[in-house]
């Protein structure tokens, strides 16, 4: 097999603190895996908060050097690679839209930006054409976010943009952290089935860090669940999810809120279960 | 503590409405977001807000909260506390009362959690900075309850020595609630505190943000996409598309008796660990609010949409006691 993306043992590690108790934390450790360039996927990386996935996908996007390891893409190490030909294979899609948007920059112009740069559009049409398509494929189109700044926006209508830029660039590989945190699960069954299609009909591969377990479940392929910066379990996602192994991944399932599941957590903690019965009036 | 019969509204919103209002390229536009909201949360008790992206949720909570910037503009309606006697909003009271009431009385954890935190100062210091004149004491007791609150929230008291950026999105969302509970304030609006936060630390902070309501008897308005929260956390839950409410009542009602089309399918569309067949969205995609459809917002998409659905807005109703709906087919003869 040769590999798009190869992750060989990388970890990475910072240091925080203050002036006399500066601490090291390993954010990453020893993480590898590989995604095979003839057979596009979405792999799915879910774990706690602060377990180094976002590390992990800036590593994988060349944004953090590893500490130790190398990440490989196309066989070649990421930190080689000229910054505008690795953008144009691997685009991004950042956790908090919010923070990924200079507020003071037009949205249109990140657009046309990564479409003239990366997408290989040229001429004002042929510009525009490509930035509206990328648009509607998430429910939005060129008129409505024209001239507009990030503020002006939603927070989903925010996350569908940073979407629609990394598809503009037609990218092989898409690094999404955390992309439908902030949409409706409507729109969030919208989203994962375009990522379906990406991959069936555009032979793109996706790394997909989320948290919600029902559409890692439905749309991936691989999944890995990490713990404190360590793969704790991984393998077919389906076959993970139904049967989770390591105490932490059953841990994950078993607190997933549903409305079917909510009774449970209301018996427990509504503001009900504290009063005297018949209080009600 | 005060039972959750006795209904004291804290928040009174009527008919509220919320535009912006821009200029580019000559073209004027107003995007009518907030448009005629009507509802109470009432004291002890945490009212969820669900809906679509885009349907007015963030801009509700923040011309609720008088955070008016141009170019939003509350252009009609109230939105008055309890806590804030004589006047209708706090956007139009002078900015010396609303300073006094802020965190005191009313604290926000915004959507995007960053916005809160201070990038270039350490943690420690937006505590200081926000909280110390409210809670006073010296800086070694105030210290010392930051830490004690801290553990509450389950953070390690060194994330009090780290700068924002250093913290993954989680651990900041919980600075961030940390924050907005350590005066107890009467009121907390959060939208969307939960986002970034795994399963098992979310349902963790969920039991916390419920513990520490109940110990306070605070009110919450509480806005999330996630409805298994809803179901899981709220007392009482609305339902916006754009820019109206359409359907409110008990949480547990809303999700056994959905009346609405839209909270129907909502409720519906969620997906489940062990599904394998396509959900589908919705048809078609959010109003431009710019030039919302006419009548009522939902029906170029609503299966039972009738004639009388594109000229006339449906009214909300309350159907069945305690839950209000705003539909045609669900209150037949109702007009605004
Ligand atoms: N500063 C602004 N100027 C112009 N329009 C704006 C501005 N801020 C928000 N809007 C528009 O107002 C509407 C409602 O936005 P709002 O942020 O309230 O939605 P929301 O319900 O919170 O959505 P989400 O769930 O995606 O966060 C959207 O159409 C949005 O584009
Ligand atoms: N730039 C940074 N400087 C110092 N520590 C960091 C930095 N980025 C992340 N960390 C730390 O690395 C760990 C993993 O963070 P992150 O990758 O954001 O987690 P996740 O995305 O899984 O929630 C956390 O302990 C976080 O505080
Ligand atoms: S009023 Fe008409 S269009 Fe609107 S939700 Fe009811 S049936 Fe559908
Ligand atoms: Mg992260
Ligand atoms: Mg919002």
């Amino acid at each position: 097999m040769s590999a798009l993306i190869e992750l060989d043992r990388v970890s990475k590690s910072f240091s925080r603190g203050g002036l006399f108790s500066t601490r090291r934390v390993e954010a990453v450790k020893e993480v590898s895996f590989a995604l095979d360039a003839d057979k596009p996927e979405i792999f799915t990386v879910i774990g706690e908060s602060g377990s180094g996935k976002s590390t992990l996908a800036r590593m994988i996007l060349g944004i953090h050097a590893p500490s130790s390891g190398q990440v490989r893409l196309g066989g070649r190490d990421v930190a080689t690679y000229e910054r505008r030909a690795f953008m144009a294979e691997v685009q991004p899609i950042f956790q908090n839209p919010f923070e990924a948007f200079n507020p003071l920059k037009r949205l249109d112009r990140y657009l046309f930006m990564t479409a003239e740069r990366f997408g290989g559009a040229t001429g004002t049409s042929a510009v525009d054409g490509s930035v509206d398509e990328a648009l509607r494929q998430v429910g939005l189109s060129l008129p409505e976010i024209k001239g507009r700044f990030p503020h002006e926006l939603s927070g989903g209508q925010l996350q569908r943009v940073a979407i629609a830029r990394a598809l503009v660039a037609k990218p092989r590989l898409i690094v999404a952290d955390e992309p439908v945190s902030m949409i409706d699960a409507s729109l969030r069954m919208s989203i994962v089935n375009l990522f379906g299609r990406l991959r069936d009909e555009l032979g793109l591969s996706i790394v997909y860090i989320t948290h919600d377990l029902a559409t890692a479940y439905y749309i991936s392929d691989r999944l890995i669940i990490m713990q404190q910066g360590v793969v704790v379990e991984q393998g077919p996602a389906r076959a993970v999810l139904s049967a989770p192994t390591h105490p932490y991944s059953r841990q994950l399932r078993d607190a997933v809120l549903t409305p079917d599941s909510a009774g449970a957590f209301r018996a427990t903690h509504s503001r009900k279960a504290a009063e005297t019965p018949g209080a009600r009036s | 503590m005060s039972g959750a019969g006795d209904a004291v509204p804290v928040l009174q919103v009527r008919d509220l409405q919320a535009h912006f209002r821009t200029h580019y390229f000559g073209v004027n536009r107003e995007v009518r977001a907030v448009d005629g909201v009507t509802f109470e949360v009432n004291r002890n008790e945490i009212y969820g807000l669900a809906g679509e992206s885009s349907s007015g949720k963030t801009t509700l909570v923040k011309t609720i909260a008088g955070l008016l910037k141009p170019p939003l503009e509350m252009v009609g309606g109230s939105a008055r506390f309890s806590f804030l006697p004589g006047w209708d909003a706090i956007g139009r009271a002078p900015p010396e009362v609303v300073r006094a009431i802020r965190w005191r009385h009313l604290s926000y954890i915004m959507q995007g959690s960053m916005n809160v935190l201070n990038p270039l100062r350490r943690v420690r210091y937006s505590f200081r900075d926000f909280a110390w004149r409210h809670l006073g004491g010296s800086k070694v007791e105030f210290d010392a309850r930051v830490v004690a609150h801290m553990e509450r929230v389950k953070l390690d008291p060194s994330v009090l020595d780290a700068y924002p950026h250093e913290l993954s999105g989680g651990m900041r969302q919980r600075v961030t609630i940390a924050l907005a509970t350590i005066c107890k304030p009467d009121f907390i609006i959060a939208d969307e505190p939960t986002t970034a936060l795994d399963v098992v630390v979310q349902k963790d902070v969920l039991g916390m943000i419920r513990a520490i309501q109940c110990e306070m008897g605070s009110s919450i308005l509480f806005i999330t996409h996630d409805m298994g929260v809803h179901a899981a956390l709220t007392d009482r839950l609305g339902i916006m598309y754009a820019g109206r409410l359409v359907e409110d009542g008990e949480t547990p009602e809303i999700f056994s008796r959905p009346l609405h089309p839209y909270t129907r399918h909502l409720i519906a569309s969620l997906p489940r660990i062990g599904d394998t067949e396509q959900r589908e969205g919705l048809d078609g995609t959010p109003p431009n609010l710019a030039a919302p459809p006419p009548g009522c917002r939902f029906h170029p998409r609503c299966p039972l949409a009738m004639p009388v659905c594109t000229t006339i807005v449906p009214a909300m109703v309350e159907t069945l006691p305690g839950h209000r709906v705003a539909c045609h087919a669900v209150n037949p003869g109702m007009a605004t």
